[in-house]
């Protein structure tokens, strides 16, 4: 099977490999699973005052579509804000990797992590409140 | 037996016209009580095709008996002189077979199995997304635990933690499954999907040590 060349540099290279401190509460963490797999994927996102992404980060066990599904939505969110981030759709994720229809649930993983990691977030935020 | 089994054994009982003599067949027989030609296999319910009853403990002895003594009965030799109808219909019971028999070895794909016919599927088309915070948090430490190994004796160690845990999960399905309890059942299936696949990775860096 033939892989884009955006896939492999994301696989290759991943940007944003690693870890924010969970305990921030500027920090949400979105923690996903795909049950066909057994796949694990972590993204965490730290949001500023003004509602703005200013770091994200990754760590996914998986295969090379889930990785560069993830890396490529840490680089998207960066800069966005938490609503504009929220919306980012799988279909762009797999179109802009050219995922395979095989590997689509990849590209689903990621979108489920980063909403997951919005919502930990609003929770944390809403909860000091 | 739940509805949902219940329902499906009822309709691997239906009795089915024979595609040569129109004689009535069985659904689970595999070949015309009339005419003796070789029918359709029977679709989606592994137990039946090796004439087992849906159930997580199983002999694995008498399933491996079974599987080859029917597999006899489809062997090509057997078919050489037949119609192409024929030929083909025993090719797929050959197949439907070794789908049978690799599905229903593996304690997972059992599992797996048995959910699906009861209607309560671990996994829609791969797409569903796991969020069982606790399964998920474990997961990852067990993966970051195992890309952090240093040592071939350190991959050892949790490959037999894992192989353990495997072990408990296939005993507490045995009780899930015979209690009919299926919401049990999904969630300890899926945490031996999770210890599989961890099993499966930790044997490939073990490999990588050994180079």
């Amino acid at each position: 099977m033939a892989y884009s060349e955006k896939l492999i540099d994301h696989y290759e290279n991943p940007r944003n490999v690693g870890s924010l401190d969970k305990g921030d509460t500027s920090v949400g963490t979105g923690l996903v699973g795909a049950p066909a797999c057994g796949d694990v994927m972590k993204l965490q996102i730290k949001v500023g005052a003004d509602g703005i992404i200013e770091d994200a980060k990754f760590k996914t066990f998986g295969c090379g579509s889930a990785i560069a599904s993830s890396s490529l939505v840490t680089e998207w969110v960066k800069g966005k804000t938490i609503d504009e981030a929220e919306k980012i759709k799988n279909t762009e994720i797999a179109q802009h990797l050219a995922l395979p229809p095989v590997k689509i649930h990849c590209s689903v993983l990621a979108e489920d992590a980063i909403k997951a990691a919005i919502a930990d977030f609003r929770t944390k935020r809403d909860g000091k409140a | 037996m739940t509805t949902a089994e219940a329902t499906a054994r009822g309709e691997a009982q239906a009795v089915r016209a024979c595609w040569s003599c129109r004689g009535p067949v069985p659904a689970r027989e595999r070949f015309c009580p009339t005419c003796g030609l070789v029918q359709e296999p029977v679709a989606g319910d592994h137990f039946a095709r090796l004439d087992l009853e849906p159930r997580f403990d199983i002999d694995a002895t008498d399933v491996e008996r079974r599987y080859f003594a029917l597999q006899r009965q489809f062997h090509p030799d057997r078919f050489a002189a037949r119609s192409a109808k024929e030929k083909a219909l025993s090719l797929r019971h050959a197949t439907a077979l070794n789908e049978a028999y690799k599905v229903l070895k593996d304690p997972l794909g059992r599992a797996e199995h048995l959910l699906s016919l009861a209607g309560r599927p671990v996994r829609a088309d791969g797409a569903e997304t796991v969020s069982d915070p606790e399964l998920l948090m474990e997961a990852m430490e067990l993966r970051e635990r195992l890309s952090e190994a240093a040592a071939a004796a350190a991959v050892d160690a949790l490959l037999a933690e894992t192989r353990a845990n495997s072990a408990a999960l296939e005993r507490k399905l045995g009780h899930a499954f015979a209690a009919g309890d299926f919401a049990a059942a999904q969630k300890l299936a899926l945490r031996l999907r999770y210890a599989a696949k961890l099993i499966d990775e930790a044997r490939e860096r073990r490999r990588r040590f050994d180079r």
